[in-house]
């Protein structure tokens, strides 16, 4: 019987969708960054943004994983919630 | 909470009172030991939150908008230079090292982040936006000149 197929290292289903998850915040969080008027205040908001998913990158903890996208959702939202408040 | 509470204060201020900047500058006072006691998260977004709100003031009244001009039309040729330039002005990339063929993360040893800021360049070169699901498969400069050659619609 030949070995497996897959790579040596394989994330789990759950790993998968999570790591999805993340980058799909990053995205938005840039989306949202490029929506800011001033440019100095962007490429800083860019520099925090990236900073702190760096950080964490080794993080492993599913839960603790978990509690930081839950925080990048509420910054995110923040964020927005500002944005149209200094468009208003 | 506190500084959704002070948000909502400036807000009505604005409404109510002609004299907005100098209600604003004694909220803004006031607001600071408040927000200092915070994390350090929601402190840096506090401030960036009361600029952005003071900067939305200078910018009311003007409206900025872009005018769109004849452009050459799109080959293959220009995409890829346009792709490479986008590249090689990216700060993380190493112009020696870029082929058309290199995998941004074998080859150039970027990481998923990296991935997904250069794509996100993509789309301000070239004007379109670009779907998650099919942004996280463009893995190398060739993967993204075919991409971006199949939506405008180019061939030969």
């Amino acid at each position: 019987m030949s070995g497996s197929r897959l790579p040596a290292v394989t994330l789990t289903l759950k790993q998968f969708l999570q790591r999805q998850r993340v980058l799909g915040l990053y995205r938005s969080l840039l989306r949202t960054i490029r929506e800011v008027p001033d440019q100095a205040d962007r490429s800083y908001l860019q520099a925090w943004a990236r900073d702190e998913f760096q950080r964490n990158k080794n993080a492993t903890n599913q839960d603790a994983i978990r509690m930081m996208i839950m925080q990048a959702k509420n910054h995110l939202e923040e964020l927005q919630r500002s944005l149209a408040l200094a468009r208003s | 909470m506190a500084s959704r509470v002070l948000v909502q204060c400036v807000r009505t201020l604005a409404r109510s009172s002609a004299r907005v900047s100098v209600g604003n500058l004694a909220v803004r006072t006031l607001a600071a030991p408040v927000s200092a006691s915070h994390r350090s998260f929601s402190f840096i977004s506090n401030i960036e939150r009361t600029r952005l709100l003071e900067q939305s003031r200078i910018l009311v009244g003007s409206v900025w908008c872009r005018q769109y001009g004849d452009l050459p039309p799109l080959t293959l040729e220009s995409i890829r230079d346009r792709v490479m330039y986008v590249l090689k002005l990216y700060d993380k990339v190493n112009p020696e090292k870029l082929q058309t063929t290199s995998h941004f993360m074998k080859d150039l040893g970027l990481d998923s982040l990296d991935q997904v800021e250069i794509i996100m360049a993509m789309e301000d070169e070239f004007g379109f936006e670009i779907p998650d699901a099919d942004g996280e498969k463009l893995m190398s400069p060739d993967d993204v000149v075919q991409y971006i050659a199949d939506k405008k619609d180019v061939y030969e």
